[in-house]
């Protein structure tokens, strides 16, 4: 199941994408009808009834006693309208997650199919088989069936049953939350950054990390590390006290860890597409396309809830990516804030000093 | 224009149901962050460092301050009479008499002479016993005297000893007040910092819910006057 989806939903994704329809001579030479009228026939001949149901009511002709089932049938056709325009715009509303740049294509492929007859993408239309039907069910509530060459089985949604999701947050397609807009914000708060290193919340382009995170020697002079640039020539390089970093942003990133995992879909969601392979940000946009997390994918259907097993795997890799591809870059190769420590030397002779600095130091 | 062919019901319908469905979709991402911020705040509140008692092990030292009462001692209250020298002294005048009673005997001394000798010899005697008898009074007047002072420094070593156990006490006392008030002082900052911080991220969140949840009802309200009447009359 899981290759099937990201299979249908790759291929669906590039199909839109690729342009590759506008080659398709069979294509341009078919007939384009989108006219779907799911509202016109959900309502057909529901005036009629609406009438009959007054008259009975206002003539006391009612079937059942005290015109009951009348009274409530009349009730449900006044509601249908709004319940109507209500229940798509969610339905479209819930679907359109599947056009995100980093849609999580584990998710069941059914729904992009669906999001297409919607939004009327070429190939799904009427003429090429496929229709979406509006029914008002007897106990009021609506459904909305899609079918088509695509579907192995009609898609069906039904009112009720999303408004009860609705009711606990939880969506038909998870949506994968933006990994960089949350690991942004945390590099902001796990304290690591003076309030002066921040604009309007977030990082300023210069941002460094905190003086206090920077190892030091017992005098108070940066403890450096030498580094080999080539030719005989060396720099001096920042040391970070990585205890104390990880001592003070560690409360800040579990924390974080719950938030995410308060809503497991998107735990799903972002372990798919950006955390479970430990990538880089980079390749991430090439996952997206065509790679994922391919057989370490967790299941929406089999996997939720999480596991304590899995919420701890997430736990780590999680901090994992944050720690490579967010943190890293400010604690990597940082040349020295004192200006004459900064510059470039002869490294055997910076070698050859520091033994002697050893030497004195130990008073060997 | 999509939605209209889409759903047969004219451009409004159309643009209210993608409008209404945007609206939507804003609300359910800011509710998802408002319960993500909550469990991040929970979570944080959770796993700081528990606030302690900086003073919470500072221990009552007084009883490293013993009395040492019980070690002062009467020097004198053992002193033992010289009574050896006593009995040397005895002996050796026993064995003079005796040495002198063969001299008279050997010399033909009568019996005038051996009464007298045994005179001076019990004399001998009574001046040991006088001697013993000063000796003891002098032994217990220095008793007496040991033992009042000894008293006089037990009396002084409990006053110093509780003079260190009231200030030591006291001191303690004072420290675990402080730490008291510091501790409450935190907690009540942090709790209201926590509480103020949660409050307003809450009503934050809670008023874009509220707001994108409205946008898509009037959204569709605004949808219905174009479409319910018809639909009726169908």
């Amino acid at each position: 199941m899981e290759n099937k989806n990201i299979e249908k939903n790759l291929f669906l994704k590039q199909l839109n994408e690729s342009g590759a329809l506008g080659f398709d001579k069979d294509f341009i030479a078919t007939s384009y009808d989108v006219n779907f009228d799911i509202l016109g026939k959900a309502f057909e001949g529901t005036g009629r009834t609406y009438a009959k149901l007054t008259m009975a009511i206002e003539n006391n002709t009612c079937v059942s006693e005290n015109c009951e089932h009348e009274r409530k049938q009349l009730n449900i056709l006044q509601e249908a309208p709004q319940k109507s325009l209500d229940f798509l715009s969610e339905i479209i509303s819930q679907l359109s997650v599947v056009e995100d740049p980093n849609f999580d294509p584990n998710n069941n492929f059914k729904y992009t199919i669906a999001n297409s007859i919607l939004t009327e993408k070429p190939g799904f239309s009427k003429s090429h088989g496929y229709d979406m039907v509006l029914k008002i069910l007897k106990n009021g509530s609506l459904e909305l069936t899609f079918t088509g060459p695509m579907f192995e089985e009609p898609l069906v949604l039904n009112s009720s049953a999303l408004e009860s999701l609705q009711q606990l947050g939880v969506s038909i397609v998870a949506e994968t939350p933006d990994v960089n807009t949350l690991m942004m914000k945390l590099l902001t708060n796990i304290g690591l950054f003076t309030a002066d290193q921040l604009i309007d919340g977030e990082l300023s382009p210069t941002a460094v990390i905190a003086d206090e995170f920077i190892a030091k020697n017992p005098d108070g002079s940066y403890d450096y590390e030498i580094i080999d640039i080539g030719n005989g020539k060396g720099r001096n390089i920042l040391k970070f006290d990585m205890d104390r970093i990880t001592r003070k942003a560690m409360p800040f990133i579990n924390a974080e860890v719950a938030g995410v995992l308060s809503s497991e879909q998107d735990a799903v969601a972002l372990w798919n597409v950006y955390i479970a392979k430990g990538t880089s940000v980079e390749e991430d946009a090439q996952m997206v396309q065509n790679a994922n997390a391919a057989n370490e994918s967790w299941s929406y259907e089999e996997d939720l809830p999480l596991s304590q097993d899995k919420k701890v795997l997430f736990e780590s890799k999680y901090i994992e990516y944050f720690m490579n591809n967010y943190l890293s870059q400010f604690i990597t190769d940082k040349l020295p804030t004192v200006e004459e420590d900064a510059a470039v030397f002869d490294l055997a002779e910076a070698k050859k000093a520091k033994a002697q600095k050893f030497i004195e130091d130990n008073q060997l | 224009m999509p939605a209209a062919a889409i759903i047969g019901a004219g451009l409004k319908i159309a643009g209210g149901l993608f409008g209404s469905s945007a609206a939507k979709r804003r609300a359910r991402r800011l509710a998802r962050q408002l319960r993500a911020e909550t469990k991040k705040l929970n979570a944080l509140e959770n796993s700081r460092q528990q606030i302690v008692n900086p003073y919470s092990n500072v221990t009552d030292v007084s009883n490293l301050a013993v009395s040492q009462a019980q070690k002062i001692s009467n020097p004198f209250a053992n002193l033992s009479v010289a009574t050896k020298a006593s009995e040397i002294q005895m002996e050796q005048s026993d064995l003079a008499l005796a040495n002198t009673l063969d001299t008279l005997r050997a010399t033909g001394a009568g019996a005038g002479g051996a009464t007298a000798l045994a005179q001076a010899a019990l004399q001998s005697k009574q001046g040991v016993a006088a001697s013993i008898e000063t000796q003891e009074a002098q032994n217990e007047k220095m008793r007496a005297q040991g033992q009042q002072t000894m008293e006089q420094q037990q009396v002084a070593e409990a006053v110093r000893v509780q003079g260190v156990q009231i200030s030591e006490a006291g001191r303690t006392q004072q420290l675990k007040g402080m730490g008291r008030n510091i501790q409450m002082q935190m907690r009540e900052t942090r709790e209201q910092d926590g509480v103020n911080y949660q409050r307003d991220k809450i009503a934050a969140l809670t008023g874009a819910v509220n707001k994108a949840k409205n946008a898509s009802t009037n959204a569709i309200t605004g949808m219905l006057s174009s479409f319910g009447g018809g639909l009726m009359g169908m």
